[in-house]
């Protein structure tokens, strides 16, 4: 995929970088219809609530970004750290009847991460001892055992009907509920930057692709498999926290036996089909997967649309898990980059580079998972 | 744990004890028969096998079509629509081989894991658009004889023989499969492409046709499995029936018993259903276990398999090679 750069190829690239600066006011118009789409369509009544749910979704992968992309592991059990900050913001604040207080509501929102961060550290600290494949298990099992054992206590899940969870009067609207999960958003992208860019970042890749090299060059294998794990946790918390709020309440049935299992799939899917160790790729995967979910009125309306509502109706469970199983073998079968090394370019472009399908550092994320550390 | 588990039952047969044994077993066939399919593949292609549980559903979702006669179908006798249920799973896990497997050979084992991943949920998506009665189930092997449902009592805990014939089934075929490995051409053939594939193209061995014969077993495995599990009181044919519950269990049973042993897949199997049935019924002499209403038995399984894990990885009866 990198791109031989002979010297006369060297000055064109930094001639035409030097003529592309000069053009951020293109870049900023080209902008602007993405940034329209992403703050104004949601305000149209039948859309916020879905946008929140797509905001939620590009949460949980940015989390699985950084577990599967940056440390090369994969987590079948991802729905258990999202629950479990529903379950800690939920239980913290239990609004009973009346909306949330603003204060309670922010260490509703810290608590769900600090509580997800350290179940993953628990867990990764017994579970990233064990080698290779065999954590794919350990996480699978994880998964269903702690929703099914800790979720349904009567004591946490509101005896069973469900611990209500009512937003704050300042974002109760569905629209503000929307700006509010876009600026959780932010905080998740901006630690993905931070882990990616930071010595961690650079000691995280470097044990995905060789352990054994990085551990000779002083890296410390478990430490850093263990921050790495626990940042995925505590931001895939962060996202139960938001999604607490977003159904207004905890429930235990969204994340236990069935459903628990198809959303921790769809959480793998949603991480490869967007292309590993990409972000951009992730988090449009995860919009789309957002829409294509069963309770996207998108797809019901595309439905009623052509004639189909009621087959759509019967079995729209199976139709989002067809979606998400054809990208996904089609990815790893033909395009292991993924979405992300479709959109590359152009996110390369918004990010101040010319505009070049060659592009010099791409499939860097091609590599994810092929390392030594995860062969079994 | 299992140890543990022995010792209440020799001195407390007050508390029905009787009955989670005879579930446990039954209940650990159906892991052991799952199981069998998951340590095929992994000793021949060292990976995990996510589909295996669909191909046991297709399997008894074929038979059940065909002998309920759904549709345009004929309606056959339970035994050749057994067959045609065989056929389909071999078939499906041919095809996976072929299209998903193949393309893939070297990329790594967690890619091909997700792959399989895929497959399980393109399976489940495409066995919910086919119309068929879905909460149906098929008929268990007193039906098919018209006997009596019950083989026996014992001391008033009835043994049914379908439970008889899956432990029956899986002893021969971890045993039949055990001797296909050790003493069969193809069998060593399929351990040296496992071991070295270019050492075993060296001599001869066509590597392609090697992963096609594994995987065809697999299926003809997770066949055989989904017949005899999609059957009352628990089982039926619907949709991903095996992968969300009995999948996950059958793989913590594989560990266990040792991810390269055959025979460990049964002992595994049978212990963990055991396992899962004492946590499950009196869980009071496992203090942490009594303490949470729902989950004990998955909890038992979690523990279960870290501890394997940890300080034993290659299971009970599992060989490093």
């Amino acid at each position: 995929m990198s791109v031989s750069t002979p010297p006369v190829a060297a000055t064109l690239g930094l001639r035409d970088q030097a003529r592309s600066q000069r053009r951020v006011g293109v870049r900023v118009v080209a902008a602007l219809p993405l940034v329209a789409l992403v703050l104004l369509l949601p305000a149209h009544n039948g859309y916020a609530s879905i946008s929140a749910y797509a905001a939620i979704f590009v949460m949980v992968g940015l989390s699985m970004n950084v577990l599967t992309g940056y440390t090369g592991q994969i987590s079948l059990g991802h729905q258990a750290f999202v629950g479990l900050g529903a379950l800690t913001t939920a239980n913290l604040i239990n609004t009973g009847t009346t909306a949330a207080d603003p204060f309670m509501f922010a260490v509703g929102m810290v608590m769900s991460a600090a509580a997800s961060g350290a179940a993953a550290l628990l867990l990764g600290a017994v579970a990233l001892r064990i080698r290779g494949l065999y954590l794919a298990l350990v996480t699978l099992v994880f998964g269903s055992v702690f929703a099914d054992a800790i979720f349904t206590l009567p004591s946490l899940n509101g005896e069973d009907a469900g611990v209500k969870a009512y937003r704050p009067t300042f974002i109760s609207s569905d629209y503000r509920f929307y700006l509010f999960a876009l600026a959780m958003v932010a905080v998740c992208f901006y630690v993905d930057i931070c882990v990616r860019r930071t010595k961690i970042g650079r000691g995280l890749v470097a044990l995905r692709d060789n352990e054994l090299v990085a551990s000779a060059f002083g890296v410390n294998v478990l430490g850093y498999k263990l921050l790495g794990f626990t940042i995925s946790g505590a931001i895939a918390g962060l996202a139960g926290g938001v999604f607490a709020f977003w159904t207004q309440q905890f429930s235990d049935k969204d994340f236990t036996a069935a459903a628990g299992f198809n959303m921790a799939l769809t959480f793998v899917v949603m991480v490869v089909v967007g292309g590993l160790a990409n972000r951009v790729g992730v988090m449009a995967a995860a919009v789309f997967f957002a829409l294509v979910s069963p309770i996207s009125p998108l797809m019901a309306a595309i439905a009623q649309h052509t004639g189909w509502l009621n087959f759509y109706t019967d079995h729209k469970f199976y139709i989002s898990n067809l979606i998400g199983a054809v990208l996904l073998l089609q990815t790893v079968i033909l395009n292991p980059g993924g979405l992300g090394q479709v959109l590359r370019p152009f996110a390369r472009w918004f990010a101040g580079h010319p505009f070049s399908l060659h592009d010099p550092d791409g499939g860097s994320g091609v590599g994810a998972m092929e390392g030594s550390s995860v062969r079994a | 744990m299992h140890e543990s588990v022995l010792a209440a039952s020799s001195f407390s047969v007050q508390l029905n004890l009787l009955s989670p044994l005879i579930n446990g077993i039954a209940n650990g066939a159906a892991y052991g028969l799952l199981g069998l399919g998951l340590v095929l593949l992994y000793k021949s292609n060292r990976i995990f096998n996510f589909a295996q549980g669909e191909f046991a559903t297709i399997g008894a979702i074929a038979t059940y079509v065909f002998y309920a006669g759904t549709g345009v179908l004929p309606k056959l006798p339970f035994f050749l629509a057994a067959l045609i249920g065989l056929i389909a799973s071999v078939g499906v896990a041919v095809l996976t081989e072929r299209l998903v497997i193949r393309p893939m050979f070297d990329r790594a084992k967690v890619i091909l894991v997700v792959g399989t991943v895929g497959v399980a949920l393109l399976l489940i998506g495409v066995e919910g658009l086919l119309p068929y009665p879905k909460t149906q189930a098929l008929p268990s092997i007193s039906d098919v004889f018209r006997v009596r449902p019950f083989v026996t009592r014992i001391d008033q805990v009835p043994v049914l023989d379908q439970d008889v014939a899956m432990v029956l089934m899986l002893a021969v075929l971890a045993v039949g499969a055990f001797v296909f490995f050790r003493y069969t051409r193809t069998g060593t053939a399929i351990l040296a492409v496992s071991q070295d594939a270019t050492a075993a193209r060296v001599v001869g061995i066509s590597v392609e046709r090697i992963s096609m014969i594994s995987w065809a077993i697999a299926g003809l495995l997770g066949g055989v499995a989904g017949i005899l599990l999609a059957v009352p009181p628990a089982g039926s044919v619907t949709p991903g029936a095996f992968t969300g519950t009995t999948l996950t269990v059958a793989f913590a049973a594989a560990v266990l018993g040792g991810m390269t042993s055959l025979p460990g897949a049964f002992v595994g199997g049978i212990l963990l259903g055991l396992i899962e049935a004492f946590a499950n019924s009196d869980a009071s002499f496992v203090p942490l276990l009594s303490r949470v209403q729902n989950g004990q038995a998955e909890l038992a399984v979690f523990l279960v398999l870290l501890v394997v894990l940890m300080f034993r990885p290659r299971g009970l009866l599992g060989q490093e090679a």
